[in-house]
């Protein structure tokens, strides 16, 4: 059987968008997926999501994949939602590949959408009880783990920086990006930590905003109006045991379907083109090269040094400046710009010779991993 | 995400996995939970062992001592009742079982990795939390 593939891709505006709620969002990043697919609403018969934190995650009552399949008029074969914090788009996509291998559905929507940034209190809450201890929102878990990668293996704010500079550097040639200010190691230094060692710099935007890809089989090819992008291998690994897994500040889930997922599509870290990795935090880019095998284990701070993952380095990571700086997308941007690189269609940020790409997808207290191969 | 809706301090709330942990700290007492049928100790309560998913457990009294895993200056308040700065440390205790907690008794800046740490209980709106001291003055020890 023919791998499944990414047949439509669409986003609305990422950044502040209080007229807007997450629902309207994803109705219109829908539209757009279908559309940039050539296909109609008729067509669609799968229907998943990835419901952003801000939205409760559930009411109680309303799942959310009901509440936007009732929107959106649907009654798809097959549907659900997937909660794996930031690691849920990609798992909502292998989800859609599973169902659609097995025939349970042949066009399948998959949705992310937030409003994160106007619903406030939506990334700062408690973590359970350790707020008692002031354990407040993602980024403190992160800085936990920063703060042993820096004590490990020596890694500087300087090569943190590196990072996040590249960010902005590759945000600033996409039009829709919601940072393009351009930072430099000065204003990087200078800047205020929320959580010692990790500077506001080094956290993701919040953003309101939605996307949406639509995934189907091959023989579908012929309906569609874009060049398809194949679905070359997929996985995921959790490490849910939290922090009574002794190294789970030191290896993300990464290294177990990071490798498993590349020798699912016959690749090795060589052999990708493009690396589009989850950045919620500077920090867990460099544990990414590393558990996916680009670098070796506590090199990646000296990896990244020189502008390695910049627009003109040699390996580009988050062509469209990731969620540091194009907006948060979930995970779900990653995916579309992916999908754009593959088919040259990334103006000013296409890489020329892109045949392959790498997409992760990293949730909730460094919990959950998912990867995504995709190839022309 | 109830927590932080609210002014009062965020107290934690004992369920039926977790209150025999916090009614001893109303003691003074740190305690970890043991599996009767594999000796495994752990943190924080559930249902069962993770190890080998018995439900026959019990409270154990540990030493209070154990060393910095890792730690975080909170540079933001993110709750009225905590103003930063303060460190939340991530405590792995000498009986194995690791837990989140504060250091204080000593500055942000000489807390390290490593370090040596004593268990300190201390009152929040009545309620006695556990929270960690350097060991040594120095704040130099290794772990
Ligand atoms: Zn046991």
């Amino acid at each position: 059987m023919q791998s499944a593939i990414i047949a439509g891709i669409g986003h609305t505006e990422f950044g502040r968008l209080p007229e807007r709620t997450a629902f309207d969002l994803e109705v219109e990043a829908s539209k757009r997926a279908i559309e940039d697919a050539g296909l109609t609403p008729d067509d669609v018969d799968g229907l998943i999501t990835d419901p952003g934190p801000a939205q409760g995650i559930l009411d109680g009552i309303t799942p959310h994949y009901l509440a936007l399949g009732q929107y959106l008029g649907l009654d798809p074969a097959y549907t659900g939602s997937d909660i794996l914090g930031g690691a849920s788009s990609i798992a909502i996509i292998q989800r859609a590949v599973l169902a659609i291998e097995a025939g349970l559905c042949s066009v399948c929507l998959c949705v992310y959408g937030d409003s994160a940034l106007s619903t406030p209190g939506s990334y700062s809450y408690g973590r359970g009880d350790d707020a008692a201890f002031g354990l407040f929102g993602a980024v403190g878990i992160h800085a936990l783990a920063a703060q042993r990668h820096m004590h490990k293996w020596g890694t500087r704010p300087e090569q943190l920086a590196e990072v996040a500079i590249a960010a902005r550097k590759h945000a600033a040639q996409t039009p829709h990006a919601q940072n393009q200010r351009p930072l430099t190691l000065e204003q990087y230094l200078a800047d205020k930590y929320i959580a010692q060692p990790l500077r506001r710099a080094d956290c993701c935007l919040m953003s309101d905003g939605a996307a949406a890809v639509i995934v189907t089989c091959p023989d579908r090819a012929a309906d569609l109006r874009q060049s398809p992008v194949r679905i070359l291998g997929h996985g995921q690994a959790s490490s849910l045991s939290t922090w009574a897994s002794t190294d789970h500040f030191d290896t993300l889930p990464a290294a177990r379907c990071g490798p498993q997922t590349l020798a699912r599509a016959g690749l090795t870290p060589n052999d990708i083109d493009l690396v589009m990795l989850y950045d919620c935090f500077t920090i867990v880019v460099l544990m990414q090269l590393e558990d996916y095998g680009f670098c070796k284990k506590g090199e990646a701070g000296a990896f990244v040094e020189g502008g390695r993952i910049g627009p003109s380095g040699s390996l580009p990571v988050n062509t469209s400046g990731g969620l540091l700086a194009e907006g948060y997308g979930g995970g779900m941007l990653h995916v579309i710009e992916a999908v754009r690189q593959l088919r040259g269609v990334a103006e000013q940020r296409q890489i020329k010779t892109v045949q392959t790409a790498l997409v992760s997808g990293h949730g909730l207290g460094m919990n959950t991993h998912a990867t995504l191969v995709l190839g022309k | 995400m109830s927590t932080n809706s609210q002014n009062s301090y965020p107290l934690p709330q004992p369920t039926g996995f977790t209150k025999k942990f916090w009614d001893a700290c109303q003691d003074k007492v740190l305690t970890v939970y043991a599996c009767k049928n594999c000796d495994h100790t752990f943190l924080p309560g559930g249902p069962a062992c993770p190890q080998c998913w018995s439900p026959d457990l019990v409270s154990q009294p540990v030493s209070g001592l154990g060393t910095v895993f890792s730690f975080v200056v909170y540079q933001r308040t993110y709750h009225p009742a905590i103003p930063a700065p303060y460190v939340v440390a991530l405590i792995e205790l000498e009986e194995g079982p690791k837990l989140i907690s504060n250091i204080i008794g000593c500055a942000p800046k000489d807390v390290e990795i490593g370090m040596s740490v004593r268990v300190h209980f201390e009152t929040k709106d009545g309620f006695l939390l556990p929270r960690f001291t350097p060991l040594n003055p120095d704040n130099k020890s290794e772990g």
